[in-house]
Formats: C-alpha cells, sequence, structure tokens
C-alpha cells in the first residue's frame, strides 16, 4: 500500500505540478472511497440545472463507436477515462486511475485503479472491465476509431490483469501518444454489455433507442431521458469520484438539460432567450455578443486562437489525370510559395472574421502550446516576393496581364470547396482575387460536401481546394494527413514510397514521433515537420480563428481555457 | 364497394415496388459524389480504409446496387426496414420516434386549417364581391405568396421580440418536472407556432377552392328551383349548395392525409421541431439510404390510403358516385 502511495506522489510531482497542492493538504476521503480524485475550486453546495445545448442528435449511446462530437459531447457526461487531461495545463493527469508507471523500455504501463470505485448503478470497477473494455476496441468486427488510433505499428496494445485494482499494458515497440490515447478510451462496464458482446451483439447495442439508465458508467452525470430532436436530461451521479476540498462528493450540479436544434441560428435564439447557459460565440458575433453581455447577464470568453485551419491545397497527384504541365505548377515548390505570398491573410482575418484570428502558416495552432512551432518560415502578403518566386521557377506575366509557365501555357485552374461552409467560400474567393493579381486566371466553384469528399478520396479530379481539419493537441493524430501512405495525404494519397525527399522525411518524423515515449523528443521530431510543411507549403495555410464562449454569469468556479473551455472542470463549478 | 376497395389494396404492392425501385435507382444515380461511409474520412482523420470498408460490408452496401436493392425489398416483406447508417438503429425506430410528434403538428395545422377556410371560403362566396369578399382574397393571395419558412422565420421574429411564446422545440427545457397538466399546457404553446406557419397560411389556397368551387354551384339552375320552391335561404346553401361544392375539396383533403407524415422540413428546421421532415432532410444529405428509402416508402403508402380514403368517402357524400 505504502509502495502505491509513493509511486502516486512521484509520478504527480514529474507530470502534474499543479495537483501537488492537493496532496500536501490532508488528502479527503469518502466512506468506500479512500483515494477520491480532488478538484480544487472554492466550495459550493449542490443543485441547480445546467441548460446545455448542442447542434444534431446523438447518432449512438455507445461511447465505443461514438465518433462525432454530437455523440463523443452527451457521451462525455456519463465516461471516464483512465487518465484525464487538465484543462488548464493541457497536461494528462490520474483519472479513474490514481497512478502509473512506465518500464525502462517505454513498452510497459502499469496502472493502479482507485480503490472502491463503482459503476452509475452501484457495481463495483474492476481491472476486468478495463480488459473488457480493450477486448472490445480489438474487436476486429466493432468498427471503432479508438482501434485506429490504439495501435501500435499494426499490433494491438497488450492488456493483462495484474490484481484486481493493477493492470498492465503492453506495446510491441515504445508508443509516444500512450497516455493520452489512453486517456481518451472511455470504460465500459463488463456487467451490462459482455451478454451483447458475446452473441455478437455489440454494434446494435446502447445505440439511441436504448432505455437511457441501462447506459451505466462512471461519469458525473446519469442520463435519466432522451427524447429524439429535443433533449437529453441527466441527474447527478451518486457514486462520483471526485470530490471538493472538503471531501464533499461532486458534481455540485443536479440536472443538465441538453436541448438538440437543428442549426447554429437555433443555438444562438436558444441563448439569447435563456434557455442555454452558453454559446460559442463565431468571431463575426462577438462585437454584437460583446454590446449584449450586461443586459443578457453573460459574460463572453475569449479563448485565443482555437485548433481548426482552414487551407488551400494544390493537387499533386499524377494519378489524378490532370494535364502534366498543371502537375508541374503544383508539383514546384517555388509555384506553391508564390500562392502563399500572394494570399492576403489580413484581409481573410477582417473580411471573414472580423479581425478575431490570427495569420497560420504551418499546419500546428499555437493553441497546442506543447507541440506548436513558431520558428517556421512565413510567407507575409507580399505581391513582388510572389512574382519574384514565379519568375524564378519560369512563370511570366505577359503584356495581357497573363500569367504563363515556360512552355507558354496559361496558369488556369480551378478552386473548389464545400459550399455549406460560409467561411470557408469567403477564404476562396479572397484566395482568387489575390491570385488574380498575379495573373492566375482562377475559377472559384463552391460544391455540394458530398461531391468533394468524392473527389478528394476516389477520382482524385480537382485542381485546388479550400478545406479545413479540425485539430487537436497530439500531433500523431493526424498521420492520415502528413503520412504519404495515408488516405487524407490530399495532394497525393496512398503513396506507395514517398515521392518527395520532404515527404519522405515527414513519414520518418512521424514514425519517430509515434515510437517515442520521451515527450520533449517527440517536440523535436513534430517541429521538425512542422518546419518541413511550413517550407514545402503542400497546404497554404490562411488564418487561425479566435474561440470565444459565451456564458451566463450565473456560475461560480469557471477557470476559461482555449484548450479546455469554460466547463473542462465541470464537476466542481456551481450555480451562485 | 368492398370489392373495388380490395382491388385497390392488390395493387398497391407493384405501385410500391414501381416507386421504390425508381427511387432506389434515382440515389444510385446521382452523379459525382460518395456514399455515406467516405464522407466519414473527413469527418474523422484517423479513421483507417479498412474500417470504411468494414462499415460497408456490415450494411452490405459493399454489394452490386441490383443486389442491394433486391435484398432491401426482401426484408421489407418481412417488415424490417433495416439499420440506419448514421444511427445503427432499425430505421422503423427512428422514424417511429419522430412519427408522432410529426403527425401532431399536421393535425392541427389540418384542422386549423380546414375550419378557418371552410367558413371563410362559404362567406366569400355568398358574399361575392362585398367589401370582405375582396379582403379576403386580397389576404388569401398574400398568405399563398408566402412560402412556409418565410412565415416561420416571420413568426419567429415576432416571437422572439414579444416573448409571448417559445422559440423552438416541442417542450421547454424544464418539461420532464413538470405536472402533467402544466406539460399539456407547454406543449399547446409550443405548437401555436409551427401551426400558424404550416396551418393558418395555406388558408389560403383552400378558401379560394372552397369559394370558386360554391360560386359555381350558386349559378346553377338548380338552385334557382331550391329558392323558387320556397326553401329558407340557409337550407338553400349548405344542403344544396356546399353539398354540391365540397366534392373536389374532399379529393385534395385525400392528399393531404398522404401528407400527414411527410413533415415539414423547411417549418421544422427553422422552429427546431422534432418531427420526421429533419430526420429525412439530414438522412438524405448524408446518404444514409436506408432511412430515406422508408420514409419514401412510409409517405408512398400513406398517399395511395389516402386517395383511396378520399374515392370512398366521395361515393359517401354523392350519391351519384358508384364504384362497381
Amino acid at each position: 500500500m505504502r509502495a502505491i502511495v509513493l509511486t502516486c506522489l512521484i509520478v504527480s510531482s514529474l507530470l502534474m505540478p499543479p495537483w501537488i497542492g492537493a496532496a500536501t493538504a490532508p488528502h479527503p476521503s469518502l466512506p468506500g472511497l479512500p483515494n477520491p480524485k480532488v478538484l480544487v475550486g472554492q466550495i459550493g453546495h449542490v443543485g441547480g440545472v445546467f441548460l446545455d445545448s448542442q447542434q444534431t442528435d446523438p447518432s449512438t449511446f455507445n461511447p465505443i463507436l461514438a465518433n462525432s462530437t454530437a455523440s463523443t459531447g452527451p457521451l462525455g457526461y456519463l465516461f471516464d477515462g483512465l487518465v484525464e487531461a487538465n484543462g488548464k495545463t493541457t497536461d494528462i493527469e490520474p483519472g479513474l486511475a490514481e497512478s502509473w508507471t512506465v518500464s525502462k523500455d517505454g513498452r510497459t504501463w502499469t496502472f493502479v485503479l482507485r480503490q472502491g470505485l463503482q459503476w452509475d448503478d452501484g457495481t463495483p470497477l474492476t481491472a476486468d472491465d478495463i480488459v473488457f473494455t480493450f477486448k472490445v476496441i480489438y474487436d476486429k468486427k466493432i468498427p471503432n476509431s479508438a482501434a485506429d488510433v490504439l495501435n501500435v505499428a499494426g499490433h494491438p496494445i497488450e492488456v493483462t490483469k495484474i490484481d484486481a485494482r493493477t493492470i498492465q499494458f503492453h506495446t510491441v515497440q515504445p508508443f509516444g501518444p500512450f497516455l493520452r490515447e489512453v486517456g481518451n478510451a472511455t470504460l465500459i462496464p463488463q456487467h451490462m454489455l459482455q451478454k451483447a458482446y458475446d452473441a455478437g451483439q455489440f454494434n446494435q447495442t446502447w445505440g439511441v433507442n436504448t432505455a437511457p439508465r441501462q447506459i451505466v458508467g462512471t461519469g458525473a452525470f446519469v442520463m435519466t431521458e432522451y427524447r429524439p430532436a429535443q433533449r437529453i436530461v441527466y441527474d447527478r451521479n451518486p457514486y462520483y469520484w471526485k470530490v471538493d476540498a472538503h471531501g464533499q462528493r461532486l458534481p455540485y450540479i443536479q440536472h443538465v438539460v441538453l436541448t438538440i436544434v437543428p442549426n447554429q441560428n437555433a443555438l444562438r435564439l436558444l441563448f439569447q432567450g435563456g434557455q442555454a447557459d452558453s454559446y460559442g460565440v463565431r468571431p463575426a458575433e462577438y462585437a454584437a455578443f460583446q454590446r449584449g453581455a450586461k443586459a443578457g447577464n453573460y459574460t463572453v470568453y475569449d479563448g485565443g486562437p482555437s485548433f481548426g485551419t482552414e487551407f488551400l491545397t494544390l493537387n499533386e497527384n499524377p494519378n489524378s489525370g490532370l494535364p502534366d504541365y498543371k502537375l508541374r505548377w503544383f508539383q514546384n515548390q517555388k509555384f506553391r510559395q508564390a500562392v502563399s505570398y500572394a494570399v492576403d491573410r489580413q484581409a481573410i482575418i477582417n473580411q471573414v472574421y472580423a479581425g478575431h484570428a490570427v495569420p497560420e502558416y504551418g499546419p500546428e495552432s499555437p493553441a497546442d502550446k506543447f507541440f506548436f512551432n513558431p520558428h517556421v518560415m512565413q510567407y507575409p502578403y507580399n505581391l513582388q516576393k510572389a512574382a519574384d518566386a514565379l519568375a524564378e521557377a519560369g512563370f511570366k506575366k505577359g503584356s495581357d496581364g497573363t500569367l504563363r509557365d515556360a512552355d507558354g501555357h496559361p496558369v488556369a485552374f480551378v478552386i473548389s470547396t464545400n459550399a455549406d461552409n460560409p467561411d470557408r467560400v469567403a477564404i476562396g474567393n479572397i484566395i482568387r482575387q489575390d491570385l488574380a493579381s498575379l495573373g492566375m486566371q482562377v475559377t472559384f466553384a463552391p460544391e455540394a460536401f458530398n461531391t468533394l469528399v468524392a473527389k478528394l478520396t476516389d477520382s482524385y479530379k480537382w485542381e485546388g481546394i479550400v478545406l479545413g481539419l479540425t485539430g487537436g493537441i497530439e500531433p500523431a493524430d493526424g498521420q492520415n494527413v502528413w503520412k504519404s501512405s495515408g488516405s487524407l495525404h490530399m495532394w497525393y494519397p496512398k503513396q506507395a514510397k514517398p515521392a518527395t525527399s520532404w515527404e519522405t522525411e515527414i513519414d520518418r518524423y512521424f514514425n519517430l514521433g509515434a515510437t517515442t515515449v520521451d515527450q520533449n523528443r517527440r517536440r523535436d521530431y513534430y517541429n521538425q515537420w512542422q518546419a518541413i510543411v511550413a517550407e514545402q507549403v503542400p497546404f497554404v495555410y490562411t488564418a487561425i480563428p479566435f474561440a470565444y464562449v459565451a456564458v451566463r454569469n450565473k456560475f461560480e468556479n469557471i477557470q476559461f481555457t482555449a484548450f479546455g473551455g469554460p466547463f473542462w472542470n465541470f464537476p466542481v463549478i456551481y450555480i451562485k | 364497394m368492398i370489392r373495388y376497395i380490395v382491388r385497390r389494396l392488390i395493387l398497391l404492392g407493384p405501385l410500391l415496388i414501381g416507386i421504390t425501385f425508381v427511387s432506389w435507382a434515382v440515389i444510385q444515380l446521382a452523379p459525382g459524389s460518395t456514399d455515406y461511409f467516405q464522407s466519414l474520412v473527413l469527418q474523422y482523420p484517423q479513421i483507417s480504409p479498412q474500417r470504411i470498408a468494414a462499415l460497408r460490408a456490415e450494411f452490405g452496401m459493399d454489394r452490386p446496387p441490383l443486389e442491394q436493392y433486391l435484398r432491401w425489398l426482401w426484408s421489407i416483406v418481412h417488415l424490417n426496414f433495416g439499420y440506419s447508417f448514421a444511427y445503427n438503429v432499425p430505421v422503423a425506430w427512428l422514424i417511429g420516434s419522430r412519427a408522432l410528434n410529426t403527425l401532431l403538428l399536421s393535425l392541427t395545422s389540418l384542422v386549423a386549417a380546414w375550419a378557418i377556410a371552410i367558413p371563410l371560403g362559404i362567406y366569400s362566396a355568398v358574399h361575392q364581391y362585398s367589401a370582405v369578399d375582396g379582403a379576403l382574397s386580397a389576404g388569401a393571395f398574400v398568405a399563398i405568396s408566402i412560402p412556409s419558412f418565410f412565415s416561420a422565420l416571420l413568426l419567429l421574429y415576432g416571437a422572439f421580440w414579444t416573448h409571448l411564446l417559445p422559440l423552438q422545440g416541442l417542450t421547454s427545457a424544464d418539461f420532464d418536472f413538470l405536472p402533467w397538466w402544466n406539460k399539456i399546457l407547454d406543449i399547446a404553446s409550443h405548437l401555436v407556432l409551427p401551426t400558424i406557419a404550416l396551418g393558418v397560411f395555406s388558408v389560403g389556397g383552400l378558401m379560394r377552392y372552397m369559394r370558386t368551387n360554391l360560386l359555381e354551384v350558386l349559378r346553377s339552375d338548380y338552385m334557382k328551383t331550391a329558392r323558387a320552391k320556397g326553401l329558407s335561404e340557409h337550407t338553400v346553401i349548405f344542403r344544396h349548395g356546399v353539398r354540391n361544392a365540397i366534392n373536389p375539396l374532399v379529393t385534395l383533403f385525400g392528399f393531404e392525409l398522404g401528407g400527414l407524415l411527410g413533415g415539414a422540413a423547411f417549418v421544422e428546421n427553422v422552429l427546431g421541431y422534432p418531427g420526421l421532415g429533419r430526420l429525412v432532410l439530414e438522412a438524405v444529405l448524408k446518404k444514409d439510404v436506408f432511412v430515406v428509402m422508408g420514409s419514401l416508402l412510409m409517405g408512398s403508402v400513406l398517399l395511395i390510403l389516402g386517395n383511396l380514403v378520399a374515392d370512398v368517402m366521395l361515393a359517401a357524400v354523392d350519391p351519384r358516385i358508384r364504384y362497381d
């Protein structure tokens, strides 16, 4: 026992400095739960309703099968992982596991569960549940994205139960993103799901047609009601494993009501009508919301740059059926750099995001405090530099104002985007004008999302596309985009062998990053990747909008961060 | 009569096969776009191609299109509507979870529309070219010209500034904590806006139908005869006039029965109403094929049955009509 507590302290001092404060004070405990997780904050009281809202219905209540935010959002109230990310520091800290150790070779991880954990129906949570969870994740018949991520050089992670509270993970190679990815794997109860799993019915289990109380988890809340296209209602979980500094069991909030609406405008109306307590304010709406803050009794929090990226990419794929001369333009680094110099990012920031954005030149957002590399090549708006780069590559602007390549082909191509995204359409229009001033004849043709996906992943018949990708902290999650073999390596997907030396380099750094456990060395590898991407410009990045959230002034203990949002410490938030 | 009904019901089968086959073919032939599974890749960049193939195989969508259709048809014969790709639950449950809401709204707007339109139409016809008739006709043309999503937006705007009515949905956030009588009141207050948007704004067309039909009847010789017999004006208009003028409206009513579960995607989207229209629109955009096919099938059955009901009702109200 003593040894376990000792490892816990050592681990915490190594990995998560802010947690130390709680460890030095007398540690609160609950009957049957000697070591609950302590959340810091002012001491509050239990009660009240939190009015949440979201666009579109969840597609499943099965946390293993859920992969859209419409499902993972509502399930976030119900399920936990072994470890979790701190919303403030973004570090990984203990969750259901109170401590962990890693062997010297970085291939064996040992986790110890908190003593006395219970599922929200009162059944004890043991190492068997964890073994079951991973058995399900690695089952070939169960399609889940966790299996794609928790995959080390093509091999699953070996999971062994040591005793009722101890569990060991063994990877064939050291696995860099291990802690973060294991934390993302939400634990499911064996006693509820074993039968369905054995019967081969797992994929149809815990669908949205399940009685809400059948969905058993470890989260702060339990689901009591689901009305399709209307709302989900939650109640406090009486078995929750987190406490406040006085040892009072959390969460403070008694009920959560999550209203489901069909579109963004309805979300806004809901918030303004007082039927929701928070709203993700778009940059263009920021000024209006700031003005209404006092009358509406809310605060608009500024999260700084968000994780999403918007970019232009040009087709370099020899299997695309594009004429050779066009491929030669797009495959030319100088050409892509010229395009990047010609994109007026400030105009995009002003017109699309009402000034609330920062220019972007590399693949990682500054929101990623750990992995972001600020020292990459930059392309501030400069038509002269763009013209110089084009001249260097043999392009000439004729007396008629048309840019032609060395063989006399006029530079004309089509840029597309998905028409349902107004921001992207606006960005595309600005880029078209910018490129026209270089003498390029760009046709901008927004089209249906599905059509765009078909071109990107199937027919490859496109010239330029304005697109966006959501991001996160862990760069390894982007391997499908960045490795030359990836199916979302848009400019030339599914390459058998990297076509260029810089793609070979990126592949190498991604493999190194995935198989290194030392986080500082991993950062060096991913810094190299960001530098290469900025220099080679396979994606012409545009701007990163700021994340704003309006929250009603009725809560205490909100510690807003860009990464965690206003509610990352939700259990300890209470209503004044 | 019964033989007629049975004959129509037997024809239902081939008709439905025709409708579903054409729908399936149209979905397959839509050019240039991918299926549901391929578009997952942009939403979850970490998904592997093997995963996408496995998902596609799970739903039998890796087989040739014609075989897919025949398998779907075979399961329909067994009353199995298949599974939704996006939700992985039976299509029947998905449609069932919204069908009651849609039915409720359709009924309230149907009742509102007919209850207002018929009396107004009669009044207009009887008082042809009076000031009230002119005003009603002008109002009718305005109502016909405003598309339902726009009327919904106007109503939403009004409700937002007056704070008199709830803005969206079918129930309030605290619905589950209310006593039963407040639950009824809550639903009723939520139904006002969509009912006006769908029902009241469709009064115009119906009213014009009623007016025109009745005017035609009022000019006929037997009306003169009725008056000459010395019948009271009330009896003349309601027993002889309206009963003869109502026939085309009965046919129209049959069509509306067919649309009861069709939903009204535009109004539902604007007012956040939890109905079928939203579900089906979403399924069409995502290419969630079985949901689309299931709702098409249901809509077709209802439309055919609605027509049958209308034909039977026609025979009931008009002794001149016989089917045997």
